[in-house]
């Protein structure tokens, strides 16, 4: 197999990963906004959670299309995302218990930033 | 509000197993090409020539393979059945990957009605949905995901380009609502109400427990009463928390007193009702050091202990929403499990009793004026 497939293949991967993510955001969002009629603060954070759901759908989309900076985004939003994570699991506060917490908030953000990283960024096509 | 059922922890083992004996596989399968084996060769060329997606989706349908077969002996009849014939499916359809090339759209058909049955299962109480089965359907979404991707986009009109762009985020909504419609609508017994988990207690309380039950109420009562004053309360260490607007409660917490032990000298919180004419004390909540552990109960199923999980928290405003099945929660909130608590009502607490998990709705609605 040509390293263009393989890379090409990751960067599918990553991108069916990334949509995954912005469906259970967006499912997180809409779930919050009953919530929202006695509590304020989640009207705002039901909102933003929409908006970050799709704005992940948009970076997977032109990740897919081969723009650079929707990889440098992705790779941000990844890092961001694990490093909240890894700081919540260290709290006593029973943020991961199971195997859906890891696979969700761990393994998930980690294989997208692997599959980036191993879709060496001169082969991810610039297209701006 | 999602834990693993004791007769699907097995289930995780056989997952790992499986991907380690997979491995072996590979290898064993490149010895046996090297000793020019026709059909080791065969066999690996396929699986060399496959993209990486195409393997990927072929590894995660064997772990869902070797999830479904690992469940077998703890599922009778149909569904039992069920988990044989669909276990035996991945595999074939994993190994399909490598020796055939019109496995995608079998996959992606067995893949779909794998994750419908199961949402039937669920929605009609015939599984309760608990954290194996949940990443058993994550990971063959991200399988249909990637069976979905490795089409000829260049064989594609606009109409199926859509539902390419749609159908996959569409299976993902639905799914999480359907698990979560299935848990709310068929709860095990240990659910008190959502969020909260009870203590496994007998069902039938003792004599001696109920005369420990009235002892514990009693001597609470005794320790309270020189709190009905909150300034009283400030006074002694305890912080009133955060005020929610969706909540008439106020807990007053006394970080000195995390070590004690259903201690009614020194409860960890004192519970106020926010009424029209100020607070009124209503209650104590004990609560345990750690998570998931369950403290004593005295009274047996009288004074049974609760935990809340499956929370969406937010420390700005101190606001609570559920958690996603997925294990998601809004952006700026994060999912908490609390420790083991255990409420007792100084008032009369209706038909829900004194040590309720949740004031009773109709003292609430005296109390407050809202239900």
């Amino acid at each position: 197999m040509s390293e263009t497939t393989a890379t090409e293949s990751r960067i599918e991967a990553a991108g069916v990963l990334v949509v995954l993510q912005a469906s259970l955001s967006l499912i997180a969002g809409l779930s919050a906004i009953p919530f929202g009629i006695v509590e304020p603060g989640f009207r705002v954070l039901s909102v933003l959670t929409i908006l970050v759901a799709v704005m992940m759908f948009w970076l997977a989309r032109n990740l897919r299309r081969g723009r650079r900076w929707a990889w440098r985004w992705l790779v941000l939003v990844e890092v961001l995302s694990l490093t909240i994570t890894v700081l919540l699991a260290l709290l006593p506060i029973g943020t991961i218990r199971g195997p859906v917490p890891v696979l969700v908030n761990l393994v998930m953000p980690l294989a997208v930033l692997v599959l980036l990283a191993t879709a060496s960024r001169h082969a991810v096509p610039d297209r701006r | 509000m999602y834990d693993i059922a004791t007769d699907h922890a097995p289930a995780l083992s056989a997952a790992i197993l499986l991907l380690a004996f997979s491995l072996v596989f590979v290898r064993l399968l490149r010895f046996l090409a090297g000793r020019e084996a026709g059909w080791a060769v065969r066999f690996l060329e396929g699986f060399n020539a496959a993209s990486p997606m195409a393997k990927l989706a072929a590894a995660l349908m064997l772990v869902s393979g070797a999830i479904h077969l690992a469940l077998v002996p703890g599922h009778e009849g149909i569904t039992g059945l069920l988990f044989i014939i669909d276990g035996l499916g991945f595999i074939a359809l994993a190994l399909g990957v490598s020796t055939t090339t019109w496995w995608r759209r079998p996959a992606a058909l067995w893949l779909s009605a794998t994750i419908v049955a199961y949402l039937v299962w669920v929605m009609a109480g015939w599984e309760a949905p608990d954290q194996v089965g949940i990443a058993c359907k994550l990971i063959e979404l991200v399988a249909l995901g990637l069976v979905m991707r490795l089409k000829n986009p260049a064989r594609t009109a606009w109409p199926r380009r859509l539902w390419r762009a749609t159908a996959f985020p569409l299976l993902v909504s639905l799914t999480t609502i359907g698990i979560w419609i299935g848990g709310l609508a068929h709860p095990d017994a240990l659910h008190a109400h959502a969020g909260a988990v009870l203590q496994p207690v007998a069902s039938v309380a003792t004599p001696e427990e109920r005369v420990a039950a009235a002892r514990l109420l009693a001597d609470t009562k005794a320790s309270l009463a020189r709190y009905q004053d909150p300034a009283a309360a400030v006074a002694a260490g305890y912080k009133p928390g955060p005020v929610s607007d969706a909540d008439p409660l106020l807990h007053f917490q006394n970080q000195a007193n995390i070590g004690a032990v259903l201690d009614p000298d020194r409860p960890q919180a004192l519970v106020y009702a926010r009424t029209p004419v100020g607070l009124k004390l209503v209650g104590a909540m004990y609560q345990m050091p750690r998570v998931g552990q369950w403290g004593p109960d005295p009274g047996g199923p009288l004074t049974q202990w609760h935990q809340h999980e499956g929370i969406c928290f937010s420390p700005l405003g101190f606001e609570f929403s559920f958690e996603t099945p997925f294990w998601t929660c809004p952006v700026g909130s994060g999912s908490i499990t609390t420790p083991p608590m255990l409420h007792v009502w100084i008032i009369d607490n209706g038909k829900s009793g004194p040590f309720a998990a949740e004031l009773d709705k109709a003292a609430r609605h005296q109390l407050t004026g809202r239900s």
